[in-house]
C-alpha cells in the first residue's frame, strides 16, 4: 500500500514550500516504513532473546532490559526517535517561512467563529511542562512563542505527519469515530451541550459541532497556544465552535451544564493525581443521563508483556512519561469512584472512520490506502493499531 | 521557534557517537529524497513546456549569484545535519539527564 494521504488545507496551517514539503513527506514515509517493514522484526527478535535468556521474561520491564541490548533493537528505536525529531523539524522550517501569512489570516479570523476564553492567570500544570510531550519542541505552552499560537500551528502539522495522515485530512478521525459511536450504539442520545476536554487544536473537537450541528460544543485546553489556534481554525474551516483555556481537573462551567463529556488521548498526558480529578470533573458537569467517554489506551492487563514492552517504549523514548504509568490505572474503579453507574461503565471500540475520506474523495486516500488501514490487525507499536479506538463509556443516572 | 524538545534524548547504541550517526544519515536520506523529488518536479514542468533539460544543464555556467545561493543552501543542509550534536549540547546546557527524566516519570505517576 502507497500511503498518499495529504493534509487538507484551511487559513491558518501554515504553507511549506516544495522542498519543505518533500522535507514533511519524508518524515512521514519513514516513519510508515519503520511501522511496516521494520517493527515486526521485533517479534523474532523477541522469541529469540526470551528463548536464550537465563531466567524467564515475566513483565515488560525484564524485556526491555533483555532487547535495548539487541542491535536490531536498537535501529528501529533509533530510527523511530529519528523519525519524529525529523517531522517536528520540517514542520518549523514552513512555519518560520509563512509566519506572516499565518498570523495575518489568523487575526483576520479573531472575530469569526465561536467564543475564545483565554485565562492568563491558568497555572499550566507540570504533568504538561516538564517534558516537551511527544518531542515537539517548546512544548504545548511555550513562553518562547510570542503570539501563543505557533505552538498550535506545529501541533496541527506535526500530529498530521506523526498519524501519518491516518487520522484523515483535518486529523480528525478519533472525534469522527466516537460521534459513530453514540449515533449507532447510543440510539436516541443526542446531546444539546457537548465539551472535549484536552482539545488541543480542535482536530476531534470540530466533528461533535458537524454530526450535531444544533448543540453547543466546547474545546478546552490548559494551553494558550491551542485554544488560540483551535478558535482560528476553527473560524477559517466554518465552524461555531468555542474554545477556552481552561484544566479538565476543575473547570468554570456550572454543574450539570453538559450531556456529553469527552475527551481524546487526553488522560496519558496528565498524572496520576489529575486522572481521579478529571473523572471527578466529568462526573459533575454531566447532567442525569448524559455520557463520559474518553478515548485514550486500554490498560495493561489487557494485553501480553510484550505488546506491554512494545507500547511503553513511548515512554522512554518519545517524551511520554505517563504513557506507561496510566496505563496501569483501574480505569473502570476511577469512573466508578467518581460516581458513575456502575452497570454503564465499559471499554469498546469505535471504529476507524478512514474509510469514510476515501469515500469523500479527500486528497491521496486512495480506496485501496484507506482499506489498507481499516483493515489492520492489532500491531503494538504502529499507530492506532486493529483499526479502532479504544474508548472508555459511562453513564450518570 | 525553538527546536529542541525539553527531556534528554535516549541513547539506544553502546556508543553515543552512533546514536548522532544515525540521525545524520537519515537527514542526509531526507535530503536526496528532497533532491530527487525536486529534480522530478523540474523535468516534468519542463517537459510540459516543450523544453530538453539535459542539454541546458551541460551547457550551464554558473554566475556569482548562483554561487552564492548554492552556498547558502548547503549551510542550511549542514544545519539540519548537525541537529541532534546541537540538541547534546542543549541538554548540556539545561543539564536534562536520564534519572531527571525517570525521576519525572516517577513523580507524575505519583501526581
Amino acid at each position: 500500500m502507497l500511503n498518499t494521504f495529504q493534509q487538507a488545507d484551511h487559513p491558518v496551517l501554515p504553507k511549506a514550500t516544495h522542498d519543505e514539503r518533500s522535507r514533511q513527506e519524508f518524515a512521514k514515509g519513514m516513519r510508515g516504513y519503520i511501522q511496516r517493514e521494520i517493527l515486526p522484526g521485533l517479534t523474532s527478535l523477541y522469541r529469540k532473546v526470551s528463548s536464550s535468556a537465563a531466567t524467564a521474561l515475566t513483565d515488560r520491564h525484564q524485556i526491555r532490559k533483555a532487547m535495548i541490548r539487541e542491535p536490531f533493537f536498537q535501529e528501529y528505536a533509533a530510527l523511530n526517535r529519528t523519525a519524529q525529531d525529523l517531522l517536528w523539524a520540517s514542520a518549523i522550517d514552513s512555519i518560520e517561512h509563512d509566519w506572516e501569512r499565518v498570523t495575518d489570516a489568523a487575526d483576520a479570523l479573531a472575530d469569526k467563529g465561536g467564543e475564545l476564553r483565554l485565562n492568563p492567570d491558568l497555572d499550566v500544570p507540570r504533568y504538561v511542562t516538564a517534558l516537551d510531550i511527544h518531542c515537539m519542541p517548546g512544548g504545548y505552552a511555550s513562553d518562547a512563542d510570542a503570539e501563543q499560537l505557533a505552538a498550535g500551528a506545529l501541533y496541527d502539522r506535526g500530529v498530521y505527519l506523526y498519524s501519518m495522515g491516518y487520522s484523515g485530512p483535518l486529523s480528525d478521525d478519533k472525534g469522527r469515530s466516537v460521534c459513530n459511536y453514540i449515533k449507532r450504539n447510543l440510539k436516541g442520545f443526542s446531546p444539546k451541550r457537548i465539551l472535549d476536554m484536552g482539545c488541543t487544536v480542535g482536530h476531534s473537537t470540530l466533528p461533535y459541532k458537524e454530526l450535531f450541528p444544533d448543540a453547543e460544543v466546547w474545546g478546552i485546553d490548559v494551553a494558550a497556544p491551542l485554544v488560540k489556534y483551535a478558535h482560528r481554525r476553527a473560524a477559517g474551516l466554518g465552524f461555531e465552535v468555542n474554545f477556552a483555556q481552561m484544566n479538565a481537573e476543575k473547570t468554570e462551567f456550572e454543574d450539570g451544564y453538559f450531556d456529553l463529556v469527552v475527551s481524546h488521548i487526553l488522560l496519558h498526558e496528565t498524572s496520576g493525581k489529575a486522572m481521579p480529578q478529571i473523572f471527578k470533573e466529568s462526573f459533575r458537569l454531566l447532567a442525569p443521563g448524559g455520557y463520559m467517554i474518553h478515548a485514550d489506551l486500554p490498560p495493561f492487563d489487557l494485553m501480553d508483556p510484550f505488546t506491554q514492552f512494545i507500547l511503553d517504549n513511548e515512554t522512554y523514548y518519545n517524551n511520554e512519561p505517563f504513557w506507561g504509568a496510566m496505563r496501569e490505572m483501574d480505569q473502570i474503579q476511577l469512573a466508578k469512584d467518581a460516581g458513575f453507574d456502575p452497570d454503564t461503565i465499559r471499554f469498546d471500540t469505535a471504529p476507524m472512520a478512514v474509510l469514510e475520506f476515501a469515500a469523500a474523495s479527500a486528497s491521496g486516500y486512495s480506496a485501496e490506502a484507506a482499506e489498507g488501514v481499516a483493515d489492520r490487525d492489532f500491531t503494538a507499536g504502529e499507530f492506532a493499531p486493529g483499526g479502532g479506538w479504544e474508548v472508555l463509556i459511562a453513564q450518570k443516572k | 521557534m525553538l527546536r529542541d524538545a525539553k527531556g534528554k534524548r535516549p541513547s539506544f547504541y553502546d556508543s553515543p557517537a552512533l546514536d548522532q550517526m544515525m540521525s545524520m544519515i537519515m537527514v542526509l536520506a531526507g535530503e536526496v529524497s528532497v533532491l530527487a523529488d525536486h529534480i522530478d518536479s523540474i523535468e516534468r514542468v519542463a517537459a510540459k513546456n516543450g523544453i530538453d533539460l539535459a542539454a541546458g544543464v551541460a551547457a550551464l555556467e554558473l554566475d556569482q549569484d548562483a554561487l552564492e545561493a548554492r552556498e547558502a543552501r548547503r549551510q542550511a543542509m549542514l544545519e539540519r545535519l548537525f541537529y541532534v550534536i546541537r540538541k547534546e549540547a542543549a541538554e548540556a546546557a539545561t543539564a536534562e539527564t536520564g534519572e531527571g527524566y525517570s525521576q519525572t516519570i516517577a513523580e507524575i505517576a505519583a501526581g
